[in-house]
């Protein structure tokens, strides 16, 4: 936009030259309507080699701002205070709340050509610096509607992929942050997305081992994800429904013989070290809009199956279990400003045992609750109250303390 | 009698103006005013702001919550859906309001009085450069468009082209200037909203070599004939209610259907 009012701007610029120059030349047509037409030809010459050389110049600057305006910069800060309760704090000498910098992101995106472009987002939030993003996209000019990503991207999931920038509830559900952990993933991605079929569909091979920071793969096989995405729409009663599903095979090579099978058995045997250890699971999800007296939605997402965690050490084993868990979203839109949220997401990080045989392996259910504030299109205010629920057993007898108040601001550009 | 008065008076002092804000195509800008004109004079109480920017630039005042009906001479992309349904929880409603044909603009002197869209296409991306190519003077075609954010350059770029435009194309703010610059360029080829074509020779159009051209017309637009024909449709963000539904009523009414022919375009009742 800004390029494009420069550019207006400029021809304006030119146009009130030429008036300029039309009135010149009529003004001295009539006041010196006695002098020699060869001298009003010569300043008319003079005056059009002047303009063509602003023409000149003009046409440059267009073509150095043209080369800006494939640069995009967009990005978020999210300042937040939290406050929690005895439980979530790991000694009591820990401060019980505290103001920090949750996410602090720039965004650059370099749209080389149509449907090619070059994403890097780093993240600046406290205590931590890091590469979000950093991927090339690309499609063929033929088949628009395929394109081929390749770099660090988010692993295609429906709560991974929408932004925290605009998500209702404050984190991701505990489900997600456990088996997507930091969101990311390094490898390549196909993607479709026909212009004329609500349809989606997402294929990538990943290195399989990303937890947040970057790191190369640590075996040679690489895992494999796929997502297929599909919307409705009653347009005449104001309802759309996605639909949609996702499958993750992998696996992880063991570096030692310590395994924790999935009864939580040790399992020492020579053999174990160099195999590779199952990960393998499948996912549901839906996504409910509905236009009723202004925006509702009601978003959900089931995931089951197996998962696998490297461990260096006969204290700290390689890991195999078999986890379940879903998230259900209810939102309501009041005006355009607000939005009230509740939440409810449960995660069993191990299906197979339950109770005393669970140990510190117990399932969670938590609820929160959130409202959103828009006060314009940069600003959010966010006010949100996280309530787990843990599993009882022997090795956690009560309901653990752990609710987080959290207040976050927003800004967006 | 002072004291209904009073109440009258005080009462009336609370009546809120009913205040609309249109943004988006300028294609529609002309047909918007008019529309907000003859309301308002209707309605005294109601307060119409229209300001054009393009349909891009109207979609994403919608998203942002800066106005409260987008004008697009485009249906609305599935990304700025996806953003809706972020923000706002809805799909957005869609409202066909007017329908129009996008004219091909030649200069008067041109000797060319028809084009397949093909032709149209290879034009625009440069693979026909000159006119003898296509039986008209030995000149280079000069070709002027809308700029990325119109509804006509997307419209025009996706049924027509099918491709990317040349870079050669000249963007011009507005199907007027587009219109003035053909006007003005003898070897000129221009393209846009039917309402906006005066000086300019109007060029037919053909879906394939050996089928008859068509002229933009009311009747050839509103049967389809013409092979450039497109929807204008005004958008919301959720389901219309009070002032702003009874708007959109008036627009889809009789009386506002009347208005969309007096412009230039072509009624969708």
């Amino acid at each position: 936009m800004v390029y494009h009012d420069l550019c207006r701007k400029k021809k304006r610029v030119i146009l009130q030259f030429l008036e300029i120059v039309s009135f010149s030349a009529l003004t001295l047509l009539y006041a010196k309507g006695q002098e020699p037409v060869d001298t009003i030809q010569e300043n008319l010459a003079a005056m059009d080699g002047k303009l063509n050389s602003l023409d000149e110049r003009v046409a440059l600057q267009e073509s150095e701002l043209g080369k800006l305006a494939k640069i995009k910069v967009s990005g978020y800060i999210q300042a937040q205070f939290q406050a929690y309760q005895s439980g979530s704090l790991k000694t009591d000498k820990d401060p019980k709340n505290t103001f920090f910098i949750r996410r602090a992101r720039i965004k650059f995106t370099y749209e080389a050509l149509d449907g090619v472009k070059f994403v890097l987002q780093p993240d600046f939030s406290t205590g931590n610096l890091s590469l979000k993003d950093a991927y090339a996209v690309a499609s063929l000019p033929k088949l628009p509607s395929l394109s081929l990503w390749a770099g660090q991207f988010n692993r295609p999931n429906y709560e991974v992929e929408y932004s925290s920038s605009q998500r209702e509830v404050l984190e991701r559900s505990r489900v997600i942050l456990n088996v997507y952990p930091g969101e990311r993933e390094v490898g390549a991605r196909l993607e479709f997305n026909p212009v004329k079929i609500p349809l989606k569909l997402q294929f990538a091979v990943l290195n399989g081992n990303f937890t947040g920071n970057q790191q190369k793969d640590v075996d040679t096989r690489k895992d494999v994800m796929a997502r297929a995405t599909y919307s409705l729409k009653l347009t005449g009663a104001g309802i759309g429904i996605d639909f949609g599903a996702h499958a993750y095979t992998g696996g992880l090579m063991a570096k030692n013989r310590y395994l924790l099978d999935y009864e939580n058995n040790m399992d020492s045997t020579e053999s174990n070290a160099g195999s590779y250890l199952l990960k393998q699971w499948g996912g549901l999800e839906v996504q409910v809009f509905y236009d009723f007296l202004g925006g509702m939605a009601l978003k959900g997402e089931y995931l089951a199956g197996k998962n696998a965690f490297a461990g260096d050490s006969e204290s700290n084993p390689n890991k195999i279990k078999s986890f379940s868990g879903y998230y259900i979203y209810l939102i309501k839109n009041i005006g355009i400003r607000n939005q009230l949220v509740g939440r409810f997401d449960n995660f069993d990080p191990n299906t197979r045992l339950s109770g005393n045989a669970a140990g510190n392996d117990i399932y969670y259910n938590t609820l929160t609750l959130a409202w959103q504030h828009y006060l314009n299109d940069n600003i959010r205010f966010s006010v949100s109250y996280e309530m787990p629920q843990n599993e009882k057993n022997t090795a956690n007898p009560d309901d653990i303390s752990d609710n987080i108040f959290s207040v976050r601001m927003q800004a967006r550009f | 009698m002072m004291a209904i008065t009073a109440i009258i008076i005080i009462t009336s002092a609370f009546v809120a103006p009913v205040k609309i804000t249109v943004k988006g195509s300028d294609t529609m800008v002309i047909l918007a005013q008019r529309w907000a004109e003859i309301y308002m004079k209707k309605n005294p109480e109601a307060a119409i702001q229209v300001t054009g920017g393009g349909s891009g630039v109207g979609i994403a005042a919608l998203i942002n919550g800066t106005t409260d009906i987008a004008n697009s001479s485009r249906p609305i992309k599935t990304t700025e859906v996806e953003k809706l349904k972020a923000r706002y929880n809805t799909l957005g409603v869609e409202v066909p309001c007017a329908k129009d044909g996008i004219t091909v603009f030649l200069h008067e002197s041109n000797k060319i009085q028809q084009l397949t869209l093909q032709q149209l296409s290879d034009i625009y991306k440069a693979k026909v450069t000159n006119w003898k190519q296509l039986g008209g003077e030995d000149a280079p075609i000069k070709l002027y468009g809308r700029e990325n954010n119109s509804g006509t350059y997307v419209f025009f770029k996706e049924e027509v082209i099918k491709g990317d435009y040349a870079a050669s194309c000249q963007t011009l703010p507005g199907t007027a200037a587009v219109v003035n610059a053909v006007k003005k360029d003898k070897y000129g080829i221009g393209y846009g909203g039917a309402a906006y074509a005066e000086g300019v020779k109007h060029c037919k159009v053909s879906l394939k070599t050996g089928s008859a051209g068509v002229l933009p017309t009311p009747e050839t637009i509103a049967n389809n004939q013409y092979p450039i024909t497109r929807y204008l449709y005004l958008y919301l963000r959720t389901r219309p209610a009070g002032d702003l539904k009874k708007y959109i009523d008036w627009i889809l009414s009789a009386e506002g259907q009347k208005v969309v022919t007096e412009v230039g375009y072509f009624p969708v009742k």
